[in-house]
């Protein structure tokens, strides 16, 4: 496997540049590759599904096997999630498509890679149709999504779809045990299962994981530093405030709550997401409990898209887990 | 009421002499009214309210025999409306001019700071366009000049002050009220009621009408309840009365007095609610109508104050969970955000800088980079391995500062 020498992120350092490196995705890769064999013939490419699973560095590699080192020129990569408004996307690819007309040897266009795609608005995908309709002799898209259902039926229609399912745990380990001998360092068995039963089939998160915890001991990565740094590296802050409001601290909840905010520069809707996230990991709540919590960040999170202050949805949000957790409390 | 019955009307001066104060402007304005030819076509005059703007131009104008076609805020000033009314007045002689008594017309927009950006929209364009054209005197009046979309207007306007009309003019104006009248008043109580008005002739009048109608003889103790209308309801008072408040009729009573700017009032409510509420039921409640009024707030934005009502509405509810449990406690007041400096835009700019730099470098969005680089490099950066990282990641020492405080979160 080619390495990336320069990048010190090991995400970036171990990202393949060529199909063939695709960790686990042997049905997508030989249809992927027919395509770069044959460019004329690509149409435009979905890749969908969970985070960490392959969809960026698959796009990334068909640019690279395209137009090989100076793909750059050639691509243009977009953050949906970043760019907010469709008016810069559309700008932007519109400028691009005419620029690049140029083409690259036997590839007759240029390549557009739209990262988190589903998180355009309808009418910005709308225009996007458009756009691809109307550029679609000079350029190619990639859109990458996590749910290809929020991509509208017209778009899809116009693109061949790919779905990326959680990546195997064995190909996982595997490849964390490359990364590990690469970078000479000692991975125990149970401390490569445990990342891996942590990451969730993200093989980002695993990686970026391996990587934290190679700062903790020089060339020895053990299931103990694993643990260290997975408990470390999780929000401990907002765990801490979902529950001190479940147990009746709503004051303190909320003093984290401004810190998070206030010192950290945290949004309203980061907060709500990790404490999402967090919930599942409270080991004292029932699963019906759990839902119930789940169900009021769910109508938080919206009112945070409604509301003028989103400390004031968050005091709010905290006072129902008071509420919720003093009855608990009240029953057992 | 009918209009005669309002004292305002029925006082109101005929005459430029009567006008109340304000000598130098009213000198001014009649200065450039007399004018054979004019700098200015039109006369921008400014001030607080019922300081005789409005009264000045239509004495002057009754004086030297012109009439008055006005336009005021009840009526649409978008570039249509203004061109129909205006443009004919503006542009003819009119033929009535031909008769003994009437020498001509002015146009009088009245309250132009109240032209809206939306539905008078090209109003202060089409004003412009009048004013360049006109063969007549064109009378602005306005509250608040400094408004930016006025901004246009001043240039081609003249401009004239009005300042608040002084305390014993006032009290002397209420006194020959009260003499045609027949009412019986101290001294004590006009000057009361005068100083109240801060200068406002309209609304000393108006409230001279309403007390005389309550008794016979007006004494300085009639004018407390006058005291407790008018005056401005600082922060202090309204979250007493506000969070003591004994039902939702109460509540929302004191808000509609409140002066209080709405934002600071219901991020003050928010930081002040679990004083007010110790039961987490009550609390819960509580906060899930100042959720609901923030939610009002944020479809308020900047243009539909329609929604207002229902904002206060709600804030009011919150304020009626549970009326027997009022114990007084000691407010936090500035609200938290204020007071903990830190909320500033510039922390989230800077974790979001640093984030759009991760991104760039390793493919994934900021929010990504927020969830699933920042706590790792948070680790590496304890155990001081982060040197290459943040030198491949371009960090600047700033950033990695800030990076650096995160570590405890």
């Amino acid at each position: 496997m080619t390495v990336n020498e320069e990048a010190v992120m090991w995400v970036e350092k171990y990202r393949p540049k060529t199909l063939d490196e695709v960790v686990d995705l042997n049905d997508i890769v030989q249809s992927l590759k027919s395509f770069i064999r044959n460019p004329k013939t690509m149409p435009h490419l979905l890749l969908a599904g969970i985070p960490g699973t392959g969809k960026t560095t698959v796009a990334l590699c068909i640019a690279h096997e395209l137009f090989g080192p100076s793909w750059k020129t050639f691509t243009l990569e977009l953050n949906a999630s970043d760019e907010r408004g469709i008016d810069t996307v559309r700008d932007r690819v519109k400028d691009f498509s005419r620029y690049s007309r140029a083409a690259f040897g036997n590839v007759p266009f240029a390549l557009i890679i739209l990262d988190e795609s589903d998180q355009m608005t309808g009418a910005a995908q709308t225009a996007l149709r458009r756009i691809m309709e109307t550029s679609s002799r000079t350029s190619r898209f990639i859109l990458i999504c996590n749910q290809s259902g929020k991509i509208i039926e017209p778009i899809q229609s116009r693109c061949a779809v790919f779905r990326f399912s959680k990546l195997d745990r064995k190909a996982m380990i595997d490849h964390l045990c490359y990364i590990a001998g690469k970078e000479k360092l000692k991975l125990s068995p149970e401390a490569a299962e445990r990342i891996v039963d942590y990451a969730e089939g993200d093989l980002r998160h695993a990686i970026n994981s391996l990587q934290a915890a190679a700062a903790y001991k020089d060339g020895v990565v053990d299931e103990k530093t694993v643990s260290l740094v997975l408990g470390e590296a999780s929000p401990v802050q907002v765990q801490l405030m979902i529950k001190k409001a479940l147990y009746g601290d709503f004051m303190e909840a909320r003093k984290i709550m401004y810190d998070l905010m206030g010192s950290l520069g945290f949004s309203g809707a980061d907060i709500v997401r990790q404490m999402n996230r967090e919930l599942y990991k409270i080991s004292t709540l029932t699963p019906e409990q759990k839902a119930d919590l789940t169900n009021i960040i769910g109508e938080y999170d919206y009112r945070l898209t409604q509301g003028a202050n989103s400390d004031i949805q968050l005091s709010a949000l905290l006072a129902q887990f008071a509420k919720i957790g003093k009855a608990a409390g009240e029953t057992t | 009421m009918s209009l005669d019955l309002l004292w305002v009307e029925k006082y109101r001066p005929k005459r430029i002499v009567d006008v109340l104060g304000n000598e130098e402007a009213k000198a001014a304005f009649v200065a450039w009214f007399k004018a054979k030819r004019r700098t200015k076509k039109a006369i921008l005059l400014y001030g607080p309210p019922g300081v005789g703007k409005t009264t000045l131009v239509n004495a002057a104008a009754a004086e030297f025999g012109f009439r008055v076609i006005e336009m005021n805020a009840s009526d649409t000033r978008s570039e249509k409306a203004i061109t129909a009314v205006a443009a004919p007045a503006t542009s003819f002689v009119a033929l009535d001019t031909f008769s003994s008594d009437i020498k001509g017309s002015i146009l009088f927009l009245d309250e132009v700071d109240g032209i809206t950006g939306t539905e008078d929209r090209g109003g202060v364009s089409a004003i412009i366009k009048i004013v360049e054209n006109t063969r007549v005197p064109v009378v602005m009046a306005a509250n608040d000049p400094d408004v930016d979309k006025l901004r246009p207007l001043k240039k081609v306007c003249m401009l004239v002050p009005f300042y608040q009309v002084r305390v014993p003019l006032i009290i002397a104006t209420l006194q020959r009220i009260c003499q045609k009248e027949g009412v019986k008043a101290y001294f004590e109580a006009l000057e009361e009621i005068a100083q109240n008005s801060r200068g406002d002739v309209r609304s000393a009048i108006n409230d001279l009408q309403s007390l005389a109608e309550r008794s016979g003889t007006l004494t300085l103790q009639d004018t407390a309840m006058l005291t407790y209308r008018n005056r401005d309801m600082g922060m202090d008072e309204t979250l007493k009365g506000y969070f003591s408040a004994k039902s939702l009729q109460e509540a929302s009573t004191l808000l509609s007095r409140s002066s209080v700017d709405y934002d600071e009032l219901l991020m003050t409510v928010g930081d002040n609610l679990p004083m007010r509420y110790t039961n987490p039921a009550d609390l819960a409640a509580a906060y899930d109508f100042v959720s609901q009024a923030d939610m009002y707030r944020g479809r308020i934005g900047t243009e539909n104050w329609g929604l207002l009502k229902y904002f206060y509405n709600s804030l009011a509810q919150a304020a009626a969970i549970s009326p027997g449990t009022y114990q007084s406690f000691k407010f936090i007041h500035p609200p938290i955000r204020i007071i903990t400096l830190f909320w500033s835009k510039g922390k989230r700019t800077m974790l979001d800088g640093i984030c759009g730099k991760i991104g760039g470098h390793c493919h994934v969005s900021r929010k990504n980079a927020k969830e699933n680089f920042i706590p790792f490099l948070k680790l590496m950066l304890t155990r001081q391995k982060a040197a290459e990282a943040i030198a491949w990641l371009e960090l600047a020492p700033e950033e990695v500062d800030f990076l650096a405080k995160m570590i405890k979160f």
